[in-house]
């Protein structure tokens, strides 16, 4: 578990520190709904639970966590 | 803003709408102290006066106008620029001959929108003379920002004019759309166009109402901030868009161009618009109801 | 600079101007789901005794996401599946290559309501939510509550969240007299979450997240006529999340990467990626694909062994074994007015030998099956 939190913290510092900066006027595309990182919440859980109740892996879906109660 | 506003709006109460009504007002007021470049109290005019010699605390919403006249100044290549207003020291209605050489060099000088600097907390002209002017963009925003309050208000039926920048609340209490007449460019008093419209924004930008007349000559008010010279435009815009200041400054834009150049412009916004050509022709897809 | 539609642009940065944010319509939307999902039935030859039928799912899916006041989002969700068909209890693992399944004996019907309330406060430069989770079928019910937590960075083009959920469950098998099996048993879930969301350009972002999950309890299959597992679980995974948009192509690309790991032994890596088209103002296309892979869990065991004691961990259940799948799909979408239809379908697929440490043997429990939905969102 060591090795994943030290890629993370790279990973973190590299963005910060490497990105030019993108102004608010220049997130026009960003906003676009099919650019969101969690996408249609509906359909997002209908295959987070198919896949549960079929494969050992689970979570990391999103950060906000909540659990999906299945089984 | 030193131009007639109007508010027309339907409801059934009629102190909900003279409330409504004195919240504008006070509204329009408050942009009106805050961006005037004729009012010696306004933030414009602290960033003017402060040019050349330090930065000025600005606001959050402030910082936002300067974005947005960033994307103008950005997207028009530079033809849309809030500094180019030292150019009406050089053509105003007293204007009799040309500008010379030497007078142009020295108000190019101190244009630029590029030499602005600003971020969230600060906004600093480098050079003592430059100016900045909201003109073509506060009077908008204000417009877009008093439609939204007669909707936080659940006015569902009215138009806000702020000097010909048309922001709607909503269609006529019968559901109708309201008409708009576009000026004919030449024939005072006569329409060349009509619009009709529910919802969104219509805003026209044209050069024949303040233009100089120098030799036979006319120029329009629409100056090029790169020559300091008017453009030769289209002599008319009108656009449709959700918000009046996009409405606004895509017209300003259009005519901040030569002719061709403007409509390929308009063209390239995809939203409804029209344009009158200097030989009076309308086109665009709004050209169509005479 | 790079191009871009100058109505875009503009429309962009006239939204980030206070009083036109502020009257952007925070409408409540309304979704619904209906799908059906149908399992492959199992070839006869593979099964010892029970039925071949596997499992069919009618779900139906309800959403409504609300703006209560100026800082507030509510969130209610509420699904209800009716599940039928028969699954494994065992494995028997013959002299030959065909090994058998021991199917349960009847079909099995059930029903599972699930509902969740959500609510979320936004501030200028931060977001806070919680969820209540409640799920109830006849042998399981589950409750649950999730906190997390968004924090805006360097102007916003930095996102950092952190999250804990816990989970409360119990089950209470059916027939659990006639068959032997455990009466009741009780599982706890806590889970952390935190994540960094990052603009890299004004088309690209990325979000970096990692999770470490605990369950504690009864992790063991009571229906399986053999399954020990160890009473505690940890689990960790690491995700990258991807997006970036063709201006030219008009379509945004996801590439998704999930690195899993727990202390049962099991490792897995799934992909993802889609594809989201638009086509015209109206019509979405989003073909999709993911790539799933596990390796074996370490008391993992092809057939049951009834000899070896009760207390020692074994599970010959499929979804321990090593196995990989691949899903294929696509989603239509179509907007008219506040309205928008959605459809999709998606082929899943498993097999021993997509795997990256495949198990020795194929496991005939592993299944392919398809999933179709369709729906709509509402905007009120």
């Amino acid at each position: 578990m060591k090795l994943l939190i030290i890629k993370l913290c790279f990973v973190a510092s590299f963005f910060t520190s490497g990105c030019s900066s993108v102004e608010p006027w220049e997130r026009g595309n960003l906003a676009k709904p099919e650019m969101q990182i969690s996408g249609d919440a509906v359909d997002d859980l209908l295959l987070e639970q198919v896949f549960y109740s079929k494969e050992a892996a689970s979570g990391g879906i999103g950060a906000a966590g909540g659990g999906c109660g299945c089984n | 803003m030193g131009s007639p506003c109007q508010i027309h709006v339907m409801g059934e109460k009629k102190t909900e709408l003279d409330e409504f009504a004195e919240e504008c007002r006070q509204q329009a007021l408050g942009f009106e102290k805050k961006y005037s470049r004729y009012r010696s109290d306004s933030i414009l005019t602290k960033i003017n006066r402060s040019a050349g010699k330090k930065p000025t605390k600005i606001d959050a919403e402030t910082f936002a106008l300067l974005n947005y006249a960033q994307v103008c100044y950005e997207q028009s290549k530079g033809f849309f620029d809030i500094t180019s207003g030292v150019l009406r020291n050089l053509w105003n209605a007293e204007t009799v001959k040309f500008p010379s050489e030497r007078d142009l060099e020295e108000h190019l000088n101190k244009i630029g929108f590029s030499k602005l600097r600003f971020n969230d907390k600060e906004a600093f002209l480098p050079i003592n003379g430059m100016e900045l002017d909201f003109g073509g963009i506060v009077k908008e925003y204000a417009a877009d920002a008093l439609a939204a309050t007669a909707r936080k208000r659940n006015i569902s039926f009215g138009l806000i004019n702020l000097g010909g920048d048309i922001a709607i609340i909503g269609p006529k209490a019968d559901g109708a759309p309201w008409q708009f007449g576009i000026a004919h460019p030449v024939i005072k008093g006569r329409t060349i166009a009509t619009i009709q419209l529910s919802n969104g924004s219509l805003t026209t930008s044209g050069g024949y109402e303040r233009f100089v007349e120098i030799e036979g000559e006319r120029y329009s008010h629409l100056l090029n901030p790169k020559t300091g010279v008017p453009f030769k435009s289209i002599l008319s815009a009108s656009v449709i868009a959700d918000q009046a200041i996009v409405a606004g400054s895509i017209t300003s834009i259009a005519l901040l161009n030569e002719e061709t150049d403007g409509l390929d412009w308009l063209e390239s916004c995809n939203l409804p618009y029209l344009a009158i050509k200097k030989n009076l022709e309308c086109i665009g897809s709004l050209a169509r109801n005479e | 600079m790079k191009k871009i539609n100058p109505l875009v642009a503009l429309t962009g940065a006239a939204l980030a101007l206070p009083a036109i944010a502020a009257d952007q319509p925070t409408s409540a939307k309304l979704s619904f789901l209906s799908s059906t999902y149908h399992e492959k039935d199992i070839k006869n030859s593979t099964i010892l005794s029970g039925a071949g039928k596997r499992y069919d799912i009618e779900k139906n899916q309800f959403r409504l996401v609300t703006p209560l006041g100026e800082n507030w989002s509510g969130d209610l969700y509420v699904s209800q599946e009716a599940m039928s068909g028969a699954s494994p209890w065992g494995t028997f693992d013959g002299a030959d290559d065909e090994s058998s399944l021991i199917m349960s004996g009847a079909t099995i019907r059930d029903k599972r309501t699930q509902v969740n309330l959500s609510g979320r406060k936004y501030n200028e430069d931060s977001s806070y939510g919680f969820t209540l989770t409640r799920s109830k079928e006849d042998d399981y019910s589950a409750k649950g509550f999730g906190v997390s937590g968004e924090w805006d960075l360097n102007n916003k083009l930095s996102t950092v969240s952190a999250g804990f959920s816990f989970s409360d469950d119990e089950i209470k098998p059916v027939d659990a007299l006639k068959f032997g099996r455990i009466e009741k048993g009780k599982k706890q879930t806590r889970s952390f979450a935190a994540g960094w969301t990052q603009i890299i350009n004004q088309n690209s972002i990325l979000f970096t997240g990692i999770s470490h999950t605990v369950k504690q309890g009864l992790l063991s299959d009571p229906y399986k006529l053999r399954d020990t597992r160890p009473s505690k679980k940890a689990e960790w995974t690491l995700s990258f999340k991807y997006r970036q948009y063709f201006e030219n192509r008009n379509a945004a690309l996801h590439a998704d990467y999930r690195l899993y790991n727990d202390d049962f032994g099991v490792t897995s890596h799934t992909a993802g990626i889609a594809w989201k088209k638009s086509i015209g103002d109206k019509l979405k296309i989003a073909p999709r694909f993911r790539y799933y892979s596990q390796s074996e869990a370490d008391f993992y065991a092809f057939g049951d062994n009834y000899s070896l004691a009760k207390t020692e961990a074994q599970s010959s259940d499929h979804r321990l074994s090593g196995f990989g799948s691949t899903t294929t799909g696509v989603q239509i979408s179509y907007e008219l007015g506040k309205w928008s239809m959605k459809m999709s379908f998606d082929r899943y697929s498993s097999k021993n030998s997509l795997g990256h440490a495949e198990s020795e043997k194929e496991h005939p429990a592993l299944l392919d099956f398809t999933l179709w939905s369709a729906g709509f969102d509402l905007e009120i």
